[in-house]
């Protein structure tokens, strides 16, 4: 290359325009030449110009395409040269970044973290919130229910869905559906799977297709047709093998069920195995049997708005002409599908991503305050290059290559983590977040990560060449790093500092709450003792037991069996298991006079499930052997229903019954009160007990067909170790019974599976802050003493004790700290009415979160600053002083 | 003197620059005299068409130039063979060496 000036490289770069000139000047001279070689072999001189030019040819056309040879030249030219300052940038780039392992890394990690986190909860809320359910036009599907007296929804009586679906306008098509348990047999083992049972309408409102044979059509739902079934895609691939659907016959809850199809995507309500037609004909004709819900598809050209208030004037037209009562709709309720589907999961979902925003906020900030140590310590070779020629816009760039390497690195970092997190929420699951089985990352969340890592590194990393360009180089080299622009880094870094303690404050309190709400919630007295209890969910064939009293007969015989079993201490029957939520409640009279009534929830108990359960007995006895079939009819009632209904009397020797939930209203017999025993919480374990009574199974065996669950205690504690036992026992007395076995522990933990999720997400959130925040004061301690090394040294050469030094660049950062948690707590309070909803048990201002973060993080800046400090005052302070 | 010019084969003129500025750096119009010289004026070819050679050459890099003043006291530009001039003219002179010894058999057996 020649580099000479003049030479035609770089004059072509330097001063492109000149490339005609060149063309020209070259051509003259070869015209005049040739001339004046023309005039010594004897021309004349103007006949010799003539020939000259003859020679040459056609000048404009060489001029020409000498020229366009120079301009593909020159671009080609300018282009390897962009190239090549370009690798030279990148290659200097990755030499500077290995040079300094220790920042890259941390700059890698902190942007890796933060990225990571937000790109994992970015996603979660992408495909759980965002995304339309995976329905044609699934905007236009609405959810119905009625509006109760209190205000809120309820399940919709068959009577009305009849006439709603004959009346409204504003629906396309409409469905009632419901969905529950059942046995299932013909799919190779028995097994209990979930059915859904719903109106003809149900496909149009999914606008779903068969993938295999046929959807059900009207005829299927008439009165009398052949009962046939619908599978789940799933269902058949999975259980039925991919059998061929001639003549498949399923038995489902003893019915024999013909399929006729399957259907894939159509995931409402979750979990369905097989769709039958719902029965029209047996529906109650009641407007107070609040049996179903139902689904709609909006018709083209009406808004959910007009659907609820047309919905809202037709329900209240329908219950006008009905005796009063307070089970009676007072309107309906239309949702989207969408909302009920995700709807209490929203609230938990958006504080997760806020609280993922905060931890990029923080390492933001770290990442920040890094970036900037380095662009001071740096400041010195940048006024070298600039003073040896380097432009500003070259500096620039590569400052801003250096920082999209690191921005591109954190970003691939930050990936990793999100995917890791995601293999890890998939499998907290679908206990925990709806739709979490959709869940996965797109294009969006990746550009989103990429965006953010960009924004961040490019505008901090650019800051020290802006520095550059406002202080002159020379004076950057006189000061040698330190000065007037020192002092104003260490005001920026103070505010840096203190907002990244601020923010992790925030974190690490909102953590420590929900920490603490759940610890409450799981400390909770849910009024019985699981941890040595094992389960069996029974479902029995109804073909094989056809009447209540055979169910009864056959629990007795099981708890019976059981009790006989080593290491088992207690054996019962009980209707609902604690904090399961499968309770059933409603109407109960009282003191023999059917008018005079409570709500309460009704259990049906049999043999030792109180003991089993540690139920305390508070008062009188439990059932036993005086309590047969044809005995006198007893109950037990909980501390609270007799609060709520007998306040300051005995209890015992009154009468309820509930004619309603277990006889269809024929068994008007009053059982008598023998005993008062402790609340509990069947519903949640965060939900207040409510008033239960509780009713011998044998005596009134109606509804221990729908719901029935052995509790077995274990003698030496260890429920698990039943288990094997429990299926061998039900092996033996009934094959075709699906084992669901489990212990009691299992129950509670997934029932506690939403709460247990926020807490381990946003404990690790508030880690993550911690640890950044800790990092960002080190980092900048850390610079901040290498920079004061000298002045450290004169104090202990003059008699300072090391100590004293210490504490002293401890003391100072403390006080950063120190402003840092005064704003975080302001953070706290303004936050806590968001949090507010997610605690169990206290408030978002409770003291011991609050100084535990605060005590944490001070615990933390304290170390992150001791460490650089003692590493700056061990050294002898002559060498520290004389590296100057 | 020629009897009929001949048309300047495809390529040899880029052979002829580089023959030519291997024995000294020389400017466009001494480039033109000498191969004028020394072929006897045996090809017809315009001397214009001398200068977007030298452009192509000096694109492919194998050629450099400068601007310089000559004895005469003139601006004249000045090329000179780089490396990997030297090189392709060694690669040139070889290939057209092959060429000319083919041509050579079968022409030489056709007048036997």
């Amino acid at each position: 290359m020649s580099l000479e000036p003049g030479g035609s490289k770089v004059r072509g770069r330097i001063f492109g325009p000149s490339v005609r000139d060149d063309v020209d000047r070259e051509i003259a001279a070869h015209i005049e030449l040739r001339a004046r070689e023309l005039v010594e072999q004897g021309w004349a001189p103007d006949e010799a110009m003539r020939e000259a030019r003859r020679l040459f040819g056609d000048m404009d056309g060489v001029a020409r395409a000498c020229r366009a040879i120079a301009d593909r030249h020159m671009r080609a030219e300018r282009r390897t040269g962009m190239w090549e300052a370009w690798m030279q940038d990148v290659r200097y780039g990755l030499r500077t970044l290995v040079r300094a392992p220790e920042f890259a890394l941390v700059a890698m990690v902190t942007l890796g973290l933060g990225i990571g986190a937000n790109t994992a909860i970015f996603s979660v809320v992408d495909s759980v919130l965002l995304d339309p359910l995976p329905y044609e036009a699934a905007e236009d599907i609405v959810w119905l229910r009625e509006r109760n007296t209190r205000g809120g929804a309820m399940g919709v009586a068959w009577a009305n869905f009849a006439d709603w679906r004959e009346q409204a306008r504003g629906f396309e098509s409409l469905a009632a559906y419901g969905a529950g348990t059942t046995t299932i047999l013909g799919a190779g083992e028995p097994l209990v799977g979930t059915v859904g049972t719903m109106t003809e309408g149900y496909w149009g409102v999914f606008r779903a297709d068969a993938t295999i044979g046929r959807l059900t059509v009207p005829s299927d739902h008439a009165p009398g047709a052949e009962p046939v079934g619908v599978v789940s895609d799933h269902f058949w691939r999975n259980e039925l093998a991919g059998a061929p659907l001639d003549d498949l016959l399923l038995e489902i809850g003893g019915e024999r069920v013909r399929v006729v199809g399957a259907v894939a995507g159509l995931d409402f309500p979750a979990d369905v195995d097989v769709w039958v037609p719902l029965d029209e004909a047996v529906e109650s004709a009641h407007r107070t049997a609040h049996n179903w819900d139902a689904v709609g598809r909006l018709a083209p050209g009406t808004t959910l708005e007009a659907a609820a208030a047309e919905m809202d004037a037709l329900t209240l037209r329908l219950v006008a002409e009905e005796p009063p009562s307070d089970y009676l709709a007072t309107g309906a309720v239309v949702t989207t599908l969408h909302e009920h589907v995700i709807g209490s999961s929203r609230r938990p979902l958006l504080f997760l991503l806020g609280a993922a925003g905060l931890v990029l906020l923080v390492a933001c900030t770290n990442l920040a305050s890094t970036l900037l140590a380095r662009g001071a310590s740096r400041g010195r070779e940048l006024a070298v290059r600039a003073s040896l020629g380097a432009p500003r816009g070259r500096i620039a760039r590569q400052l801003l290559t250096e920082s999209a390497l690191l921005a591109g690195a954190g970003a691939v970092v930050g990936l990793g983590i999100a995917q890791l997190v995601l293999v890890g929420l998939r499998r907290l699951g679908p206990d925990a977040v709806p739709r979490l089985a959709e869940l996965g990352m797109d294009a969006s969340v990746l550009l989103y990560a990429t965006a953010m890592a960009a924004l961040t590194v490019i505008g901090f990393g650019l800051l020290p060449a802006r520095r550059l360009s406002r202080a002159d180089a020379g004076s950057a080299l006189r000061e040698g790093g330190r000065g007037n622009a020192a002092d104003r880094r260490s005001l920026v870094w103070r505010v840096l500092v203190a907002g990244e303690v601020a923010l992790a404050l925030v974190l690490l309190v909102s953590s420590g709450l929900v920490v603490r709400s759940f610890q409450n919630l799981l400390g909770q007295d849910a009024g019985f003792d699981g941890s040595d209890v094992a389960t069996l969910e029974l479902s029995l064939s109804p073909a094989k037991y056809p009447a209540p009293a055979d169910h009864v007969r056959w629990h007795d015989g099981f708890v019976r069996s059981v009790e006989a079993l080593p290491g088992v201490s207690a054996a019962g029957f009980i209707s609902a298991l604690p904090v399961q939520g499968s309770l059933g409640n409603g109407r109960i009279e009282l003191d023999g006079d059917l008018d005079k009534h409570a709500d309460a929830a009704y259990v049906l108990v049999g043999g030792e499930a109180f003991a089993a359960l540690d139920i305390p007995l508070l008062r009188g006895r439990t059932f036993d052997e005086r309590d047969g079939p044809d005995d006198a009819h007893v109950a037990i009632v909980s501390q609270s229903f007799a609060d709520e209904y007998w306040p300051g009397e005995d209890p015992i020797g009154r009468t309820v019954t509930g004619g309603g939930m277990d006889d269809h209203w024929e068994l008007r017999t009053f059982s008598q009160v023998v005993g008062v025993v402790g609340d509990v919480r069947y519903r949640e374990l965060g939900r207040e007990p409510e008033p239960t009574v509780y009713f011998h199974h044998m005596q009134r065996p109606f509804r221990a067909r729908f719901n029935a669950n052995l509790v077995v205690e274990a003698a030496g504690g260890d429920a698990a170790a039943l288990i094997p036992a429990l299926r061998a026992t039900l092996q033996r007395l009934d094959p075709d019974v699906p084992p669901r076995v489990a212990t009691m522990e299992d129950h509670l933990v997934s029932s506690v599976a939403s709460e247990r999720f926020m807490v381990m997400l946003l404990g690790g959130f508030a880690l993550l802050a911690l640890m950044l925040a800790g990092a960002g004061i080190y980092g900048v301690v850390s610079y901040q003493v290498a920079q004061r090394t000298r002045e450290m040294g004169i104090r202990i050469a003059l008699g300072g004790a090391p100590g004293t030094v210490r504490g002293m660049v401890v003391r100072q950062s403390l006080g950063v700290v120190g402003l840092g948690l005064v704003l975080g707590v302001g953070g706290v309070l303004l936050g806590g009415p968001v949090v507010r909803s997610l605690l169990y048990g206290l408030e978002p201002t409770d003291p011991v979160s609050l100084g535990a973060a605060a005590l944490l993080l001070a615990a933390a800046g304290a170390l992150a600053s001791w460490i650089p400090a003692a590493r700056g005052t061990r050294v002898d302070p002559m060498i520290t002083m004389r590296a100057e | 003197m020629k009897d009929t010019p001949l048309d300047l084969l495809k390529g040899t003129l880029d052979v002829l620059i580089l023959k030519t500025l291997s024995r000294e750096p020389m400017h466009g119009y001494g480039i033109s005299r000498y191969l004028r010289e020394a072929t006897d004026e045996a090809f017809q070819v315009q001397e214009g068409a001398l200068y977007p050679a030298l452009r192509r050459l000096e694109e492919r890099g194998l050629l450099s130039a400068h601007w310089e003043t000559t004895d005469t006291g003139r601006q004249a530009k000045v090329y000179a063979l780089t490396p990997a001039g030297v090189q392709e003219l060694r690669r040139g002179i070889s290939s057209w060496q092959g060429y000319v010894d083919a041509m050579a058999r079968v022409l030489g057996g056709a007048g036997a």
